[in-house]
């Protein structure tokens, strides 16, 4: 079910620049709507800034809840990118050349979102900005390496470095193409930005090396970045509920299934938008559902061990946590909904080869699959706060107030229009790939069939 | 495409791999009378300790180990040929057989682990419930789902390698002499390639290959948890049967690593297993080990940070406690030593130190089954399983492994072998139709100024 | 995080007996007063926000006509294996060498995590400036910190008094004795059952206390080495023996 194309280089040129050199007609009153909520949102976080946190719906003892949960769910989103570009590309992997790019800047920015939450959720952000930087601004007191909210900026921070550097080096050759053809002020710019970039085969070499040392070393990052957020929860022994050991696996493979979701939403955007018919193609979605059906699998194989394992002690804490969290109300719907959403119904659709191909079934699945990851970390985090140890005279509930949840959409925002703004200046898939790919690949007779064929080095 | 050449070499391939079974490696008579002569004595160690009893549940600490570590090397080697074979792989031609063969090995598995069974503590003691995965169910309820699915998982395996050996059995039938022929013909049950049958029988091994898969799963699942993790009061470990279930893989390749090692050595497969298919494995190799760290780890920080009084019993009895020497063996063995040979390339693309490196795997994951099921063992006793965590003072001593257990582990491993070894006299230790597959779908074509392999790719 | 060094003449503690308290809660107003907690109103009660440094829980055990209240005043317990202590990303909270767990309130930036490590629930964070009415301001006292937005707080055992007399005995050359140092909450439980001093006076009172038959700590299973010592009430309708009752972990 190979789709290829045959494209000359001049029409994958013009496809692939087509928002790139002239505005579309529905990009500014999208970014219009969009930069609204930004605008907003950002004016509701500087509200939060002056008045104090007691505008949230935050108590004792739920001292964490939709800052946390979100935080948590973009740094799941970032994983996306590692997984496409960088697992992919070291498998030699064809039907990622689409994705590559659109997946790297989602984890780029999906991770500078995730940053800023652990910086409002705090009491005193203008404080929190310095001190944990890795030295003594004051009275010699260096930040505290034994907290994992240390660990955190340091591990995400590194993950930033590396997308950041693994995407430029994959963008350089197309920022080429752009500087051979535009005039002006933005010549200029993608002439600084290209590095007098001119394809002669060393620079393919350097280029080709530089990103898959690039991948090589990101796959640990890739791996150690959720475990450290996981191991936020996990270290603690006080809330029932979060001390389980199988955290890190659980929640960065919460994060691939996430984030390989949110690509696909990602990419029928993308052909929406642009109208890239030609370049991404039913046989890319039909490839990534039967990855995600493994990986949610493997996922949903996760949550029922932390489940079995979470009343193995019999612990009376914990049995209360889970009595909250899987058969009261409101959580018992939450739970249903987390369930469904997060895997019956988008893996019931994968299993048909049918609804694998069509992109409309895709894009809605994939968006359900969101909606119950989002859920899960709420799940996590705020019932095992609710029901922390015997003390049942402290025991509350929690309410997100409408500042929590006009800043969850802000963020949604702000990941949307960043995500375009780059994609005004900057061509979202990458020409080289696909030019490569066309190289790499052909077609062949083999007895009456025509069967697809790839080409590999020879050893 | 059927040319001249091509058939020439597709007869050649089919007699050669046919050959297999009837060529006679140097002193296989010799090495065969020496493992059944070991195998007898292994059988002999065994009745020895059915007869000593079942009450000494230390005693059986060293059989668990031996039953893990048959069960987590043989049962996982078939994975080497499930899981790229799903992912559609051009590579694993040539092992897959090898790997399937394995499954011969889980007859002895399962009937060894029948005493072992009969060992295992009942759930209730003294009117107390100790702590298991089957909380109401009836008492023996471990017992009755293991045998199940230890004795499942077998005829799965079976029922992969057969299914897997159709079209070559069919060839034996057409080519091989005496009872092969007429075993083949019995057994091909009228398979003669046509379209519809090469249908079925992909779909056939897709699903064998998957529910192989799930019941491995489960198989780890259940032997981690009722014969380890619950004879030890206190040890909550929600990733441990994740662990058990890695490090199963990591010796699964490396088992399947020596077994290549020696197709080529003694059967001459030179031609057919070459060094892309030890490439590959040693990536998956290399994989599993950093995986093992991340396992540990994820595990260790929890207990280490958390600090709870079960947390520090867990730290104190299974890593630093009695056994702190076989640990270490176990740490570096299966992690320091093969990572650092491991990431040099050239390393990985040199058939003998792959095969060094597969055996200090085998070893340091015996030294971890080892420590882990001796262990929960010793520490097994009525009066401390219903407490919270085994208190110091009931900590157990190291325990040497007596000669019966030696004898047993020799015995078993030899019977592992010298099934193994009989099963290649029925079977060809390479696919004969994978191998023409791969003549059909793969060649050298001219590009440019170089050559390049084309791999046909049709879905 | 363990540091007790060996060469304080001080580990403070408290013991507590449950079988005096009466649930009046005077050390939670004594508390309240001395050291400028935020008034508590109906709607931080309700919000889950109040901010009570010690808090009477109670309890109701068994069916009219046999019911039963149990009252446990439960404060910070200055855990020496604290689970609050590492997790604080700017060491706003440590253990000092006399064995008190003591926040620092010029260096928290309120990211709470101290308070969800806690299993005692006695980490109070400031949701809102805090107000008091012009009149109150003048009874604020001196000695303690106002805090404002965005900080945790939790009970120090009233370290300005410890501090206080501490510093005027060495300044008069006078050894301190048992009952010469006593937080606000001490001082205000009218039934005595309150009792603060130095462990490592095998004399004081606290240690007696803690060496008591009836001793225990809450949540021990945790192993968090709590400083605060629990005596049992003595139930007459029950054996004797059976007295891990409130608060610990069935």
């Amino acid at each position: 079910m190979q789709q290829r194309r045959k494209l000359s280089q001049k029409q994958i040129n013009q496809e692939l620049l087509s928002g790139n050199l002239k505005t579309p007609k529905w990009y500014i009153p999208t970014m219009l709507f969009l930069g609204f909520f930004v605008v907003t949102g950002f004016a509701v976080i500087l509200y939060m800034f002056n008045t104090g946190l007691g505008v949230t719906g935050l108590s004792r003892p739920v001292y964490w809840g939709l800052f946390i949960t979100t935080f948590v769910f973009w740094v799941g989103i970032s994983h996306a990118g590692i997984m496409i570009s960088a697992i992919l590309r070291l498998t030699q992997a064809e039907w990622r050349r689409p994705v590559t790019r659109a997946a790297e800047l989602l984890t780029v920015f999906s991770l500078l979102t995730a940053l800023f939450f652990p910086l409002m959720h705090a009491g005193r952000p203008w404080r929190i900005v310095y001190w944990l930087m890795p030295y003594d601004f004051a009275r010699g007191i260096w930040p505290n390496i034994r907290s994992p909210l240390f660990w955190d900026p340091i591990a995400i921070g590194t993950y930033l470095t590396g997308s950041t550097l693994f995407l430029y080096v994959a963008l350089i050759p197309d920022l080429a193409v752009l500087r051979d053809r535009t005039t002006g002020w933005q010549k200029v710019i993608y002439t600084i930005l290209a590095l007098g970039w001119r394809g002669n085969p060393r620079q393919w070499l350097l280029q080709t090396v530089a990103g898959i040392l690039l991948s090589a070393l990101m796959l640990p990052i890739f791996v150690s970045v959720h475990s450290i957020v996981s191991w936020d929860f996990a270290i603690t022994p006080s809330v029932e509920g979060w001390h389980s050991t199988i955290f890190a696996p659980y929640f960065v493979i919460g994060a691939v299934h996430s984030g390989v979701s949110a690509v696909v939403t990602m990419m029928a955007l993308m052909r929406w938008l642009w109208k890239w018919n030609n370049h991404i193609r039913p046989e890319h979605f039909d490839a990534l559902a039967r990855l995600l059906i493994v990986v949610a699998t493997a996922w949903l194989g996760c949550t029922f061990l932390e489940l079995i394992f979470s009343v193995y002690g019999r612990e009376a804490p914990e049995i209360a946590l889970r009595e909250l969290q899987i058969f009261t109300w409101p959580w018992n719907l939450l739970f249903m909904i987390f369930l469904f959403t997060g895997y019956i119904i988008p893996v019931g659709f994968w299993v048909f080869k049918k609804a694998r191909n069509n992109i409309v079934i895709m894009f809605w699945t994939s968006i359900l699959v969101n909606v119950g990851m989002w859920l899960e970390r709420f799940l996590i985090i705020v019932p095992g706060l609710a029901r922390k140890q015997p003390f049942t005279f402290t025991w509350e509930a929690y309410t997100p107030s409408l500042v929590e949840w006009y800043i969850l959409v802000w963020s949604f925002a702000w990941v949307s229009f960043l995500m375009l703004l780059f994609a005004r200046f900057f061509p979202l898939i990458p020409l080289f790939e696909t030019k490569e790919s066309q190289v790499f690949t052909s077609e062949t007779k083999i007895g009456r069939a025509t069967v697809p064929v790839i080409y590999r080095e020879e050893d | 495409m059927a040319t001249q050449t091509n058939i020439a070499k597709y007869s050649k391939a089919t007699s050669e791999l046919i050959g297999t079974t009837t060529i006679a490696p140097k002193k296989i008579k010799l090495i065969i009378m020496i493992l059944s002569i070991l195998s007898i004595l292994g059988i002999v160690g065994i009745v020895l300790k059915i007869l000593n009893g079942f009450e000494d549940k230390s005693a059986w600490g060293y059989y668990a180990a031996t039953i893990s570590f048959l069960l987590t090397t043989a049962a996982a080697a078939p994975m080497v040929a499930i899981a790229p074979t799903i992912a559609k792989a051009d590579w694993v031609r040539p092992i897959t057989r090898i790997a399937s063969l394995f499954s011969v090995v889980g007859i002895v598995t399962a009937l060894a682990s029948i005493p072992l069974i009969f060992a295992l503590p009942p759930l209730i003691v003294d009117e107390t419930r100790r702590r298991s995965i089957w909380f109401e169910a009836t008492n023996y309820s471990p017992h009755v789902w293991f045998a199940l699915s230890i004795f499942g998982l077998t005829l799965c395996g079976l029922g992969l390698l057969y299914s897997s050996s159709i079209p070559d059995l069919a060839a034996m039938r057409d080519h091989g002499t005496g009872w092969r022929k007429k075993m083949g013909k019995s057994l091909s049950r009228g398979f003669i390639g046509t379209d519809g049958q090469w249908k079925s029988l992909k779909m056939r091994i897709g699903m064998m290959g998957t529910f192989y898969f799930l019941m491995l799963m489960f198989v780890n699942f259940l032997f981690s948890i009722d014969f380890a993790l619950s004879l030890v009061a206190g040890w909550k470990d929600a990733i441990f049967p994740m662990y058990h279930a890695m490090t199963s893989l990591q010796s699964g390749i490396a088992i399947c690593i020596l077994a290549m090692f020696f197709a080529r050595k003694y059967w001459g497969m030179e031609n057919y297993i070459k060094v892309p298919q030890f490439w590959a494995l040693s990536k998956l190799q290399l994989a599993t080990t950093v995986l093992w760290f991340y396992f540990f780890y994820s595990a260790f920080i929890v207990f280490w940070y958390g600090r709870s009084a079960s947390d520090q019993m867990v730290i104190n009895l299974l890593i630093i406690g009695p056994y702190l020497p076989v640990f270490l063996g176990a740490f570096f063995l299966e992690f320091f030593v093969p990572w650092w040979i491991l990431v040099w390339n050239p390393v990985r693309k040199s058939i003998p130190a792959l095969a060094v490196v597969a055996c200090l795997v085998l070893v340091g994951v015996l030294l971890d089954r080892i420590r882990i099921f001796v262990i929960s063992w010793s520490t097994y006793s009525n009066e401390v399983i219903h407490k919270k965590f085994v208190p110091e003072e009931n900590f157990p001593q190291f325990m040497a492994p007596s000669v019966a257990d030696i004898i047993v582990f020799i015995g078993l491993v030899s019977l592992s072998a010298l099934i193994f070894i009989l099963s290649t006299r029925i079977f060809p230790l390479v696919s004969v139709w994978e191998t023409h597959q791969s003549l059909l779908l793969t060649k050298v074509v001219k590009y440019v100024r170089t050559h390049v392999i084309a791999i046909g790719k049709p879905d | 995080m363990v540091t007790e060094n060996k060469e304080s003449k001080f580990k403070w503690g408290m013991a507590v007996d449950i079988d005096k308290c009466t649930g009046c809660q005077a050390c939670v107003l004594a508390c309240q007063s001395e050291n400028n907690i935020p008034i508590n109103t109906e709607k931080n009660f309700k919000n889950a926000r109040a901010i009570e440094w010690i808090r009477v829980e109670r309890y109701w055990e068994g069916e009219f006509p046999d019911v039963k209240a149990k009252f446990i005043p439960i404060l910070c317990q200055h855990c020496d294996n604290a689970p609050c202590e590492p997790v604080c990303p700017v060491y706003a909270t440590y253990h000092t060498t006399e064995g008190l767990n003591v926040q620092v309130y010029n260096r928290c930036v309120g990211t709470r995590y101290c308070a969800n490590g806690c299993p005692y629930l006695v980490r109070f964070f400031n949701y809102w400036e805090p107000e008091w009415p012009e009149s109150l301001k003048n009874h604020l006292n001196p000695d303690v910190t106002v805090r404002s937005r965005g900080i945790m707080e939790k009970c120090t055992m009233c370290i300005q008094r410890i501090r206080r007399t501490t510093r005027n005995a060495k300044k008069n050359d006078e050894e301190l004795k048992d009952g010469d140092i006593s937080p606000a909450c001490v001082d205000a439980c009218p039934t005595d059952a309150l009792v603060f001093g130095n462990q490592k006076d095998e004399n004081s009172r606290v240690t007696q206390m803690k060496n008591d038959k009836r001793s225990y700590t809450l949540l021990d299973n945790l192993q968090t080495s709590p400083n605060i010592f629990y005596l049992a009430k003595i139930d007459h309708d029950k054996e004797e023996s059976e007295h891990h009752e409130e608060g610990t972990h069935h």
